[in-house]
């Protein structure tokens, strides 16, 4: 009878060790452990968590695509302006090349008249400018100054006045152009090349290959002028 | 006596080795919580026998055990088949604990009438 009493006690105390020990270990296990964390989260809450994630990254996904595609409207407007600037620019460097404000260089011919028996006046000077224009110079220069649309071939006194410039003997033109043209243009049979000799001044044409002209070195101001 | 102090000294024994133990990872502690609860059930279980005098050692272990296993292999079905099935577990197990409860409280109230009446007597 004791002996049943024994065993009863020792088997109800191994059973509170069991219930007890199980029983502070899931405590501590609720107690000790941070839901935050994923490793101890359970699967329905992962899920969930997973959801808000996913909806999170679409919606940000969704924002950054439309980021994306004002960027790349932005890059093509800018692409479009860059576009149209260097349209700008060509055409701003050509319309400078043709008025006279940028120094040029090119293939052409370069004339050297001097004063002979004769002293050569303004009148030489603008008919060989004229001559070289018919030829179809397209930039023309006198002793270093730029003949512009606007530029005044002048006697003034004894001297000749170019650009507002007082300019002497001797002088040397140079023009850009078809050498062929150029030349043939002023030293054909009765031409400028034979008035001028016949008028016992000197002229001598050299053609070369890179002919150097300065840019119109005045002041281009508009006053009067309006645009219609 | 001797079993008051075999609980007390199981109820040490139990408490510093749980103390000492590592928790268990967080998607267990289900489980286990669930054993906890048959196992639970099974002790009132034992203590309505034990005011009933027919208190058995044999059928308070095998409910101890068995009820605690039959719960956790109930609560991992129920995981498999998307079903919560330790919330039944938990139902039965803690309805029976209300169901002892108050038979014991039955119990402890006649007893202590039948003292009283003996005492005015």
């Amino acid at each position: 009878m004791k002996k049943d009493k024994i065993i009863v006690a020792v088997t109800i105390c191994l059973i509170c060790i069991i219930l007890v020990f199980v029983m502070t270990v899931q405590l501590r296990t609720v107690n000790e452990t941070n839901i935050t964390l994923i490793e101890n989260m359970r699967e329905d809450e992962l899920k969930e968590q997973a959801n808000i994630w996913k909806s999170k990254y679409e919606e940000t996904q969704s924002k950054i695509d439309e980021d994306n595609k004002r960027i790349s409207e932005y890059q093509e407007k800018l692409e479009n302006n860059q576009e149209t600037s260097e349209l700008l620019n060509t055409e701003l460097t050509q319309m400078r090349t043709i008025l006279g404000t940028t120094d040029v260089l090119g293939e052409g011919i370069i004339i050297y008249l001097q004063n002979g028996e004769e002293n050569i006046i303004s009148e030489d000077l603008l008919k060989l400018v004229n001559e070289l224009k018919l030829a179809g110079a397209e930039a023309i220069s006198i002793n270093g100054q730029r003949i512009i649309n606007l530029t005044e071939i002048v006697d003034v006194n004894s001297y000749i006045i170019i650009n507002g410039q007082r300019v002497t003997n001797p002088f040397e033109i140079k023009a850009i152009g078809n050498q062929k043209y150029l030349t043939s243009g002023i030293s054909s049979k009765g031409g400028y090349v034979d008035s001028i000799q016949s008028q016992n001044k000197n002229i001598t044409i050299t053609q070369e290959k890179n002919v150097e002209i300065p840019k119109y070195s005045g002041e281009l101001k508009l006053k009067t002028i309006k645009i219609n | 006596m001797f079993i008051i102090v075999a609980i007390v000294i199981g109820c040490i024994i139990g408490a510093i080795i749980g103390i000492s133990a590592p928790i268990i990872p967080y998607t267990f502690s289900g489980y286990l919580a669930v054993a906890i609860i048959a196992a639970l059930d099974s002790v009132f279980g034992a203590l309505l026998g034990i005011m009933k005098k027919n208190f058995d050692i044999k059928i308070f272990v095998s409910g101890f055990f068995g009820n605690a296993i039959l719960a956790i292999a109930l609560t991992f079905l129920g995981e498999k088949l998307n079903v919560d099935i330790y919330l039944a577990a938990i139902v039965v197990f803690v309805g029976r604990m209300f169901t002892n409860l108050s038979i014991i409280r039955r119990i402890l109230i006649e007893k202590w009438a039948i003292k009283k009446n003996e005492k005015s007597k």
